[in-house]
Order: C-alpha cells, then structure tokens, then sequence
C-alpha cells in the first residue's frame, strides 16, 4: 500500500513557525566542533523546548561559523521553532570578539527571555560576557532547570564542589536569563525528521578579534601536582598482572599512575605513588583499581573518590563495597579490551 | 606598572560532611582557604613583580566577612590590599562584583594587568574574569597556565583541544589563571607575623574602602537569588558489570567516558 501520503501530512503539520518580528523566546547558541553541532548543543535545544512549552514561547538556535547552514535542519528536528545563521569567513574559528559582536547585534535587536549555551570553553566566555553587555544573570554548568512560574524565572540547578550537592538559583528580574548547561547534563532529544522551517541569514559585519594567536607553546610543559590533587588515578595491585597494561589504561584517560602496597612490593611504583592512609590520601574524580583487593588502609585513602572503578579476579575482593562499578574479572583479560573499546 | 588581582576564599572541603539522605552540609571545621586558582593568579602577579618590579594590589572576589584572605595576600608578597566594605555589598553576586571592581579598578588608575582565577572551587563558575573584562572594556585570556609581560602586551599559555598555545593581546588586560597552572609560594613567616599584629610596612598595605564612594547604590542589587540546596540520591555502590569480558568492558567504558566527560 502507498502511504506516501503519511509522510506529506507529517511535514505539512510539522512545518514549525516562529513569532513575527521576534521578541522574547528561548534561545540557544550552538557549540560547533570540527564542522559538526556538539552534543551539548541538541541537549540544550531540548531542555530548551520544556522550558518553552511552560512559558509558551518559542525556542531559535543561533549558528556562528563557516559554512554552517547544512547545520540548521537537525536544530529544527531538535526542537528550534527558528534558526539564525551568522556565516562568515571571520567566524570560521572561534575567536571571542567577532563572535561576541554578532550574538551582541542579534539579542539587542531580539530581546531573549532566555539564553543557553554549552558549558564549554567559548559557551562559558561568551555568556559572561553578554550577561554584563546586556545586564541579564548567568547560572553556570546548570545540570537541571525548572521554572518558578510566578516569576517566569528559569530555575538554574549547579554543582557544588563538583557534584557533592547541588545549589538552586533563579534570575528574578534581570532579562535576559543566561544559563551554561553542562554536557551530558541533559538527556539528548528526539531528531523530529518531519520538523523542519526555513533558517534566517543575519547581515553582519564581525568586529576583529583583540586576541593573537602566536602559534605553539614549544616546549612548555603543565606542572604536575601532587598526587593526591590528580582528577583522574589508574593504580595497580598484586593482582593487575601486567603492568604495562595499568599504564596504557592511565595514558588512555589521561589519569596518573599509581598502586597500593602490592604494587610497591612488585617495584611498579615509588612509595610517593602508594594510596594507603599511611602513604598518599587522594578525591579523583575518576579512580581506577586493577587487581587491588582493597585492604582497610587503602580503602580509607581513595573513599572520597567521585567515581570508583574496581578490576579484580576474586569475587570476595573488599574494593567491590567501596566501587561504584565492579568488575570481576582477571586484568589481563579484561584491559585489552578495555582499551580497545575507549579508543 | 600596577597588577590588580582578585582573590576570594572559600570553605575548605575537607571540613564538611553531605549527608545526602538527610539533606544536609554538616561543617565540622569551619575554616576558609583561598580558591585555588585564585593563588595561582597571585602566584603569577608575584613572578610579574619579582622581573618587573611592578605594584600588586590585591581586591576581593567577593565580600569578605574577614580580611584573612587579604592578608595571606599580603603576607606572599602582594603590596597593598584593600578591603571593600558596605551593607548593601553583603549579597553581591558576580554581576555586582564585576562593576564594583571595575570602578576599584578606576579609582586606582594606572592598572595595566588585572589577574583572576579562572574558576571558583565551590560553584565552578568562571565569570567573574569576563564580567570583569567586559566592565573595563579590555581584551581577556581564559585560562592561562603562564603569564609574560612585556612591551605593553601580556602574553599568556592557553591549552585547547590538549595543545598548548601561545596567546597575545594588547595592555591593559584581564587574565584568569588556571588552577594548577602554577606552584604558589608560601606565606613569607616576618611578613605574615606582622600583617596581623598591624607592624611595619606590610601591614600598612591594607586598605579598606567603602564601596558607596565607588559606585551608585542600584549597581549592588544582585541578580541572581539562591533558592535552596539539592542533593543527588544516594550513591549505590557495588554495582556488578555482567557478561562476557567483552560486555563488562564495554560497561567499563562507557561509564569512564561518562564520568571522564563530566
């Protein structure tokens, strides 16, 4: 049966449409990287749509770039009611004045209600920068949003040091209403293929940028803290077999290498690399254990971690009460693959 | 030439307890250390001072219910520091301190760098640095983990996508420093003993300023209003990958890249 008609119906009703001479509305800037929207992107379009279902708005991407219109179909099918294009060969890469200059001329003329961006690098210069231009309030890395909707204020949710709680905030008063949504914060929504409008090209002439970039810093090299303030620790046990595995995985995530008393004994590591109480207490982010039972002193050290992986062959090893996610499995089997899969 | 460095403190994490199922931050120690980025920054301005001889002025990021922070400043080796007090500053958020500081800024004259840590330890936010820039209507650099005067333009590293590069702009400027980004020095012991009893040079270095001789009384209504804590669900721990070594690995990574990436 043909039902080619189905389809023809769809998009017929799907064509979206935005209010006439603009105002107010939820807007969203969108993060390219290499030529492709970011992830950030489309799960700011669809905390962007809740929010503008409640207020009975409507919601616009912004694209700034190069080449960038074949972008806009997948900012409707996201949930964008419009989409304004500012493509220009001075925006090919970021630099923060031009980009700043356009996003300035566009909100003036537009008056947001609300303004999200990604919680990345330029997401987080550019809304600060614009919610001092234009007087608005900015909650960053927000990793939920409600509405307070006496105020139509967009209730802004953000990490305290680091996720141990969450800090609730509101922009009352202040229009627009700048939020900085953290990546993988939001779940990314469903790409509508019958959702799809015509985007807006915006006439612009960027300012220059008032930064230079000499070129690369040879032979710089990051100094390296201690390893009790490391954001990410690989750390090997009697039981993680071949070293050079731990290694490769540390190299992979970009963590340091460390080892309980085991690893010691073995000569893996140096007694400033041990996580016992009686040697190195670290909070990573991120804490690895390949074949580390888990004795009560080493436990002790890395329990404040934020995240605990645990490898270990026995299913009685103690780490596994303290690890958020166990595998019970032998190192040398398990890494491989492992490193496979994260490349 | 003048450097003005912001510095804020914070409460130390290792002095408190969230107990997520009651809800609630149990401070056991109440003690404030300076936000790590926030030393970074003063650790710049003083490899500045020590090759150039310039002034380090040290200015609160937020306002301060003490002046400690002010005074570890000094104790490093900044010159002078200056308190600003007010009633109406008691809640400022990021907004007011950018023109608050903007206008300190003004008043000192002669400013050709202003250095600030490029993230707070609390909230994480970064906005501080280009509320700040945008006030003064200088060019900024976000997080630099080296800072080079010279010949009227500021030269900073900047990592992006895992490289490091060299960034330039004119003076004057604002520059955020990463945390990290370098090893700050530790309190000089004659400079901090006599900061705090009020003896000598260094401790005429602190300044403290009303804030209603800077700027009108409407800049300090804070934009942003704090509407209560969350706290997330108890964490479950022991959670067990299943399968074959193929399946558990691909559990394994997947919940690295989720954990790496936030």
């Amino acid at each position: 049966m043909d039902a080619s008609y189905l389809d023809l119906l769809m998009a017929q009703q799907e064509e979206v449409s935005e209010a006439e001479g603009g105002g107010g509305g939820v807007w969203v800037v969108a993060d390219i990287v290499d030529g492709a929207l970011a992830p950030v992107t489309l799960q700011a379009l669809g905390a962007a749509r809740g929010l503008a279902d409640s207020l009975g708005a409507y919601v616009y991407g912004v694209l700034l770039g190069r080449d960038v219109t074949d972008l806009a179909p997948a900012l409707y099918q996201a949930g964008a009611d419009g989409v304004r294009i500012a493509d220009h060969p001075s925006l090919a890469d970021y630099a923060l004045e031009p980009f700043l200059g356009v996003l300035a001329d566009l909100f003036d003329s537009e008056q947001p209600e609300v303004v999200l961006f990604g919680a990345t690098k330029a997401g987080q210069q550019l809304a600060a920068r614009l919610a001092q231009r234009m007087g608005g309030g900015l909650i960053e890395h927000v990793t939920a949003v409600g509405l307070d909707e006496s105020t139509r204020a967009v209730l802004g949710t953000y990490p305290m040091y680091g996720g141990e709680y969450f800090q609730v905030a509101a922009c009352p008063a202040a229009r627009p209403q700048f939020l900085t949504i953290e990546p993988g914060a939001f779940p990314s929504p469903f790409l509508d293929p019958y959702r799809k409008g015509e985007p807006t090209p915006l006439d612009l002439e960027p300012p220059a940028a008032a930064v230079r970039v000499i070129g690369p810093a040879e032979g710089f090299q990051p100094p390296v803290g201690p390893l009790s303030q490391a954001t990410v620790i690989v750390a090997a046990g009697r039981h993680a077999g071949d070293f050079e595995l731990v290694r490769k995985l540390a190299a992979a995530i970009g963590g340091r290498v460390a080892g309980d008393r085991g690893a010691r004994d073995r000569g893996w590591v140096e007694a400033d690399q041990v996580l016992d109480v009686r040697g190195v207490v670290a909070t990573p982010e991120v804490y690895v254990a390949i074949g580390i039972g888990g004795d009560t002193f080493h436990n002790a050290a890395v329990e404040g971690a934020r995240f605990i992986l645990a490898v270990h062959p026995r299913p009685d090893a103690p780490i596994f009460e303290l690890a958020d996610l166990v595998l019970e499995a032998d190192p040398q089997e398990v890494l491989p693959i492992l490193l496979d899969e994260l490349e | 030439m003048r450097i003005v460095v912001v510095v804020g403190r914070v409460l130390d994490p290792s002095g408190f307890v969230v107990n997520r199922r009651a809800g609630r931050v149990f401070v056991n120690r109440e003690e404030y250390i300076l936000h790590p980025a926030d030393r970074c920054a003063l650790e710049a301005a003083l490899r500045i001072k020590d090759a150039s001889g310039a002034e380090v002025v040290a200015l609160p990021r937020a306002p301060l219910p003490d002046d400690d922070v002010l005074r570890q400043a000094l104790s490093m080796g900044a010159d002078r520091a200056i308190d600003l007090y007010g009633d109406a500053l008691e809640a400022a958020d990021e907004a007011v301190m950018s023109r608050v500081l903007a206008a300190t800024v003004g008043r000192l004259g002669e400013t050709a760098l202003v250095l600030i840590g490029a993230q707070t330890l609390d909230t994480g936010f970064s906005q501080l640095g280009p509320r700040l820039a945008e006030a003064l209507g200088w060019p900024q650099l976000v997080g630099a983990w080296q800072v080079d005067v010279a010949e009227g333009r500021v030269q900073a590293v900047l990592q992006s996508q895992g490289r490091y590069g060299v960034n330039e702009a004119d003076l004057p400027a604002v520059v955020s420093v990463a945390s990290g980004a370098l090893e700050p020095r530790y309190p000089n012991g004659v400079r901090l003993i006599n900061v705090y009893r009020g003896e000598g040079e260094v401790a005429q270095g602190l300044e403290r300023w009303d804030v209603s001789s800077l700027v009108e009384a409407d800049v300090l209504e804070p934009l942003v209003e704090q509407r209560g804590l969350d706290f997330p669900p108890e964490r479950e721990r022991g959670a067990r990958a299943r399968g074959t070594p193929q399946e558990m690995a691909a559990a394994a990574a997947e919940a690295l890249r989720r954990h790496l990436r936030s």
